[in-house]
């Protein structure tokens, strides 16, 4: 009471809490998080991979700081790396096994969690068969993590369907790095973003996504002394467009054409580099043959949308450097033509000779944290250390490094993620994990989904955080997050970073590789042939060395020392190259392929599966804000993110938004035949082309993936996340948007111009 | 081993620009220099590092914020451009800030810093009212209003503030600047950007670098149109001691008058003196209730020099014990002295309120930086007349009541006008306008929000400040002294209450000039 009447009189203004104190490592710091003690770690949010120091007091985490010692952030964080201490104590955490009771979801012991689970895999596997159990991770795990659910999915569980949430962000940039390079793995490093110079962006928000990565493109003109070209390849005008000097407002998903239309140009030009081509490349002939039969400039500016002259102009600037990077991310993977799209992407430029060199490759940007870890030794769409399932050798020589039965490995790759969805509509998979992922808000088609896993017998749910798939689960593993466990994640730029761990798990939870080894042991001998010599993370890590060696994913040089001593080292990294290799096929270094040489592919454009027609004339798009992290569950509870981006919104161009009668700040309704989205808000926007729609996925209240469409990349099975038909339906126009007819082919394009002569605007000639 | 390092103080990271390292390198001060930031716009990607680091490095919570982006977008797709300004203090020449706290809390460091010294603040908000960029922001959780200090402590320690060591992009620095030819030459141009107010109210220090041929750019929180606080305790406050000077004016009037031999009027009472200051007395302290630590309230008449406020808070002080010393004086049957007292108050009275209606003629708030706000303030002394009125009604003097209330219609009669004037001038309200986009943010608020306050207001006003004491002299020139009295109770109660509604929405309807917004934070606090 007394305190209170003197908060109220303000006696007390609580200098001690808002004033600084000394930190002998950072300097002056907040002195109410003035810490016992910092660890060095790694970022757990986005593939970027930043340094960081954790700062721990009373053994939580209170501060997270840039590592100026990195080479990959030097010192900097983004918002959400920098608030990440929050989310370890989010009151959104599970901190204990739970059972699904009479309907509830019931806190329990882990051998009740346990024995439950094995005895209703094991029933059901019984009855259906191996392959009726299934698992879906993820790309937040630590690469110990990922290894051990992999090893024991595969040859604990002996079930191949296993698939990683990768499948919906990296797969396309892995399945087309293994058609153009033999295998995946990044080429590039980020600091190639210092010293291009031209960096083409295609699909790819980094602003929004990456924002570190603008360190390494701010530092180019202070190394290189002059601005670099950047080129911004994006059907939306995003964050990231504003720093393009060339913005490519191509047609949803043309980036193919677009690729193809600018290999035209430069062998139309006789700008390619013969050398290189000659040298390093194979199937040049079929593929110039292909380029020049079917990809001239008048058609490719029909379905891009982008005009000849600024075709061209691009084409003259990407050749012309000396060092060109292309880099992408989503806009590109996640696309029915995804794998195709990213060769296209590298046939750039490899005949342009842009590979291997200092600030010249084709290079993806990855989403997640971990998605680089799942990719080397996961055990989803290859065996551990970029071995083949259909390879006899390889297989014989997995399983001898890890001292098991060779029959115990699978000949083949089981389901990829929608497949296990599939064949959980035709009752052919009874029981699901899912680690670390929430497919309720991020997976296609949500409608669909949601019906499918009402089908399953049992769905289990590893997770730090109550997700809303979390919430239908029968059964919930609370795992501990980042800071309580102890491993690596590899970035985008193959560098393996230690994540070392800095406070104990909150309450009941277990490290994810904890969680597996533990939960082994109630299969009968499958603990001792697969973890029995395993005790701790290092012992995982020493394992994954092993597999890895001489394989490109080579770790067998590195060790949690070395890597923390160095902030991280990049693949591979072994006698040869002791500190790593910052990029792949430079001089001397062959591709894996059969010759050794990069193939250059003769690639089609495919027109979108559902275009824009009467009922649905809007084309949707979906991607993400710099504030919240996938859907939520790490970001909702942390005020100073989920402020900025409470909900989703819908991004209209005002043309739009003139036919619906609706400015910013109104709500609508946006949807299609497979689902709709209530009470959106709208956000009136010159970002977005007429005809077109931009909403965040992030948000499960606005669940927008309830609208998008069931349509994967053959051979990445990647979904056509990007683009789908829709309507949205305001107050004045019940009816929706009516769709317009006679649509000029060949729209205006436009390029910034420094000089003071006017954008180059033309209109295309029709073609014929 | 190398790793982790012990300390990154003197650590360079490997930026080649400010970022990233938690060591700066500055040169020394000449005179006549100070440190400023430069922000570079043409390399923000809007990712918001610095509000984050900000807010950590300063213990604040999400809704107290020092550095926000402000958001901004223009042109036609494709050729939009999405515009990020980020800022925190602009750590000006001449602070609005500074020049407006009564407490003199605010002082500009020799490097130039504006730094809010937190001992002293009592949480009166002025400043936040006060600076044009809205910098300024009050933290409930302690009481006292709060801002950017440039990480001061920091640099002075050879250390990088917060939000330039954050900046992945390098887009924030120190720079040093001298300030003289700052002011004459560069200011102008290089210390504008979009949407913020006019650079000579402050001299704001920053120094902007601009993508060429930016279009015209809309803040990307346009379409959030809120109302600013209610300051209910400064409602009753200022319509209290507005009432209290129209009533001691009216009791020096009477005294006046009958030393010039109107015989006929009444005299000045110990009632009618005690009647007439009573709302101060009640309004005055009541004002305290709106401070973050009314425990200090009394430190508000510490900057007379420069401050409205302080000038304010001293003058009705005053005027307040002027009006006692008046009662007592009249109590004690000594008639002379408690009119050159009731003199005295008039006077102090008359200065008090026009240094209240000064409080609020600045230009960070255009909705209030009018001549009507003094004319309002002044007009609403009409109360006291009612009340002089009333009590003379009831003590049976006919004839004094209906001088009184014949000036008391006037000033409603005045009071109506200034309400015309209003409605005109938002009517008519030129795009052309310096402030328009405020000024049209009050205008949406006074016509969607606060329409029907503003029509009971109105009526009201008409009603029981006008029609009313009409009325009612019916009656006291008929004689009909309860009939009357209870008029004017009705009158007298029905006008304070619309005069009360009409200084809710004065309050409500303001809008700041400042910094865009985001699309869903609005201007991000609270």
């Amino acid at each position: 009471m007394l305190d209170k009447i003197k908060r109220f009189m303000g006696v007390d203004i609580k200098e001690e809490q808002y004033s600084l104190v000394d930190d002998a490592t950072f300097g002056k710091i907040n002195s109410a998080k003035k810490v016992d003690k910092w660890v060095r770690s790694t970022c757990g949010y986005c593939g970027v991979g930043c340094g960081l120091y954790i700062g721990v007091k009373d053994g939580r985490p209170v501060y997270t700081k840039g590592d100026p010692a990195h080479p990959v952030s030097k010192g900097t964080l983004c918002p959400k790396g920098l608030t990440e201490h929050e989310m370890v104590t989010s009151s959104n955490r599970v901190t204990t096994p739970m059972i699904r009771k009479n309907g509830a979801l019931t806190a329990v012991e882990w051998d009740e969690a346990f024995r439950h689970t094995s005895d209703k895999f094991k029933e059901i596997q019984a009855k259906y068969g191996k392959g009726a159990v299934a698992c879906i991770s993820t790309g937040q795990f630590l690469t110990e993590d990922f290894y051990t659910l992999g090893k024991f999915v595969q040859l604990g569980l002996e079930t191949n369907n296993y698939d990683g949430n990768t499948t919906l962000c990296m797969a396309s940039a892995v399945m087309g790095y293994k058609q153009t390079f033999g295998s995946d793995g990044p080429p590039a490093s980020y600091e190639d973003f210092s010293h291009a110079d031209v960096i083409m962006l295609i699909g790819a928000n980094i602003a929004d996504n990456h924002p570190i990565l603008k360190l390494h493109i701010a530092k180019n003109k202070k190394i290189t002394g002059k601005r670099p070209t950047i080129i911004v390849v994006d059907p939306r005008h995003s964050k990231t467009a504003n720093m393009a000097d060339i913005f490519v407002p191509i047609k949803p998903r043309s980036d193919l054409a677009l690729m193809n239309g600018l290999c035209y140009i430069i062998m139309e030009q006789g700008w390619e580099d013969e050398k290189f081509i000659a040298e390093r490349t194979s199937g040049y002939k079929e593929f110039r043959k292909h380029i020049m039969a079917n990809y001239p400039p008048q058609e490719v500016a029909h379905i891009t949308g982008i005009d000849v002259k600024t075709l061209y102009e691009i084409a003259r600037v990407y050749a012309g450097a000396d060092k060109a990077l292309s880099a992408w991310t989503m806009g590109v993977n996640q696309s029915s033509i995804g794998t195709d799209t990213v060769s296209s992407i590298n046939n750039l430029a490899l005949i342009t000779g842009n590979l291997g060199r200092e600030g010249a490759a084709p290079f993806s940007i990855t989403g997640q944290c971990n998605a680089m870890g799942t990719r080397e030794f996961g055990f989803t769409s290859s065996i551990p250390g970029y071995r083949n399932f259909a390879s006899q050798t390889d297989r014989e020589e997995f399983a001898a490094l890890i001292d098991v039965p060779a029959e115990l490995i699978p000949v083949k790759r089981g389901y990829s993620y929608p497949q296990i969805i599939e064949a959980i509509e035709r009752d052919e998979i009874k029981a699901l994990w899912i680690t670390a992922t929430n497919p309720l808000v991020s997976f296609v088609d949500q409608n669909r989904l949601r019906a499918a896993f009402k089908k399953l017998d049992i769905l289990v749910v590893q997770d730090a955080f109550m997700s809303e798939t979390a919430e239908i689960a029968d059964v919930i593993f609370s795992a501990a997050t980042w800071s309580e466990k102890e491993g690596v994640y590899t970035n985008s730029e193959r560098r393996c970073n230690y994540a070392k761990k800095a406070v104990e798990p909150l309450g009941k939870t277990m490290s994810d590789a904890n969680i597996v080894m533990e939960f082994s042991k109630y299969f009968e001998g499958k603990y001792e042939l697969l973890f029995g010599h395993l005790q701790n993370s290092r012992d995982i890590f020493e394992e994954i060395k092993r597999v890895s060696a001489g394989r490109l994913c080579d770790y067998s040089g590195m060790s949690y020392e070395l890597i923390e001593e160095l902030g991280g080292i990049q693949w591979p990294c072994n006698e040869a190259n002791p500190k790593g290799t910052k990029r792949l096929y430079g001089e001397g270094f062959a591709c894996p392929t059969e010759d050794g040489k990069a193939k250059l592919l003769p690639l089609d454009w495919q027109p979108l599966a559902e275009s824009c027609n009467p009922a649905f004339p809007l084309v949707l798009n979906t991607g993400r804000t710099v504030e919240q992290w996938h859907t939520r569950t790490k970001t909702r509870t942390i005020d100073l993110l989920n402020n900025l981006a409470p909900e989703a919104w819908c991004e209209v161009n005002p043309l739009d938004a003139a036919k619906l009668q609706v400015s910013s700040g109104d709500r609508i309704r946006i949807g299609n035949a497979r689902g709709s989205v209530e009470e959106l808000i709208v956000k009136v926007s010159e970002s977005v082309r007429e005809g077109n729609v931009f909403v965040p996925f992030h948000f499960s209240e606005q669940l927008i993936n309830a609208l998008t469409i069931s349509d994967f990349d053959p051979k990445s099975f990647e979904p056509n996340f990007k683009q789908c038909a829709v309507n949205i339906y305001s107050e004045a126009l019940p009816e929706g948007i009516r769709m317009q007819e006679n649509e000029i082919a060949g729209a205006l394009s436009y390029q910034k111009a420094e000089s003071e002569s006017a954008p180059a605007l033309s209109k295309v000639k029709e073609n014929r | 081993m190398n790793t982790p390092l012990r300390s990154f103080i003197d650590h360079k990271a490997d930026t080649l620009m400010q970022c990233g390292n938690y060591s700066i390198d500055l040169p020394e001060l000449q005179p006549g220099e100070q440190y400023r930031f430069h922000f570079d716009a043409t390399a923000c990607v809007g990712c918001h590092c610095c509000e984050a680091a900000c807010n950590e490095q300063n213990g604040n919570s999400a809704d107290v914020k020092w550095r926000r982006v402000g958001e901004m977008e223009g042109g036609v797709f494709p050729n939009a451009v999405q515009f990020f300004n980020s800022m925190s203090c602009n750590h000006c020449i001449d602070p609005a800030c500074l020049n407006g706290c009564p407490t003199e809390s605010y002082i500009k460091l020799d490097n130039g810093v504006v730094f809010h010294e937190d001992e002293t603040c009592i949480g009166c908000q002025y400043c936040t009212w006060n600076c044009p960029y809205e910098v300024p922001v009050f933290n409930k959780d302690r009481g006292i209003v709060t801002k950017c200090h440039m990480c001061t402590d920091k640099l002075e320690a050879g250390q990088t503030p917060a939000c330039v060591q954050a900046c992945p992009a390098g887009a924030i620095e120190i720079e040093v600047v001298n300030k003289d030819q700052w002011i004459r030459n560069d200011m102008r141009e290089q210390g504008v950007a979009p949407h913020l107010p006019d650079v000579s109210v402050t001299k704001p220090t920053t120094r902007y670098t601009l993508p060429q041929n930016l279009p015209q750019m809309q803040p990307a929180d346009a379409h959030i149109v809120k109302p600013a606080h209610s300051e209910l305790p400064l409602v009753f406050m200022t319509v209290l001691t507005q009432m209290s000077m129209g009533a001691v004016g009216a009791l020096f009037l009477g005294g006046l008058l009958s030393l010039l031999g109107f015989s006929n009027l009444a005299q000045g009472s110990f009632v009618i003196a005690l009647v007439a200051i009573l709302p101060a007395l009640v309004g005055l302290p009541l004002s305290a209730l709106h401070l973050g630590r009314p425990i200090l309230a009394h430190s508000a008449m510490k900057n007379i020099k420069k401050s409205w406020l302080s000038r304010e808070a001293l003058a009705l002080g005053v005027f307040a014990g002027l009006g006692v010393m008046s009662a007592g004086s009249y109590l004690a049957g000594l008639d002379g002295i408690a009119l050159l007292f009731a003199l005295l108050a008039s006077g102090v009275g008359v200065y008090g309120i026009y240094a209240q209606s000064m409080i609020y003629r600045i230009p960070a708030r255009p909705s209030w930086n009018r001549v009507s706000t003094t004319k309002r303030f002044f007009a609403t002394g009409y109360l006291g007349l009612l009340l002089v009125a009333l009590v003379l009604s009831l003590q049976g003097y006919g004839t004094s009541a209906m001088s009184v209330l014949s000036m008391g219609l006037l000033a409603a009669g005045y009071q109506v006008l200034v309400i015309d004037e209003e409605r005109s001038f938002y009517h008519y309200l030129s795009e052309k306008e310096e402030h328009y986009y405020q000024l049209s943010r009050t205008r949406e608020l006074l016509r969607n929000n606060f329409a029907g306050h503003l029509k009971a207001r109105f009526i009201m006003l008409a009603g029981f400040g006008m029609v009313l004491p009409m009325v009612s002299i019916i009656f006291l020139a008929d004689g009909s002294f309860t009939a009357a009295s209870v008029l004017l109770a009705l009158a007298f109660t029905g006008a304070t209450a619309s005069e009360l509604l009409g200084r809710y929405i004065f309050y409500v309807s303001a809008v700041s000039t400042g910094l865009a917004g985001n699309f869903f934070a609005g201007n991000q606090r609270g």
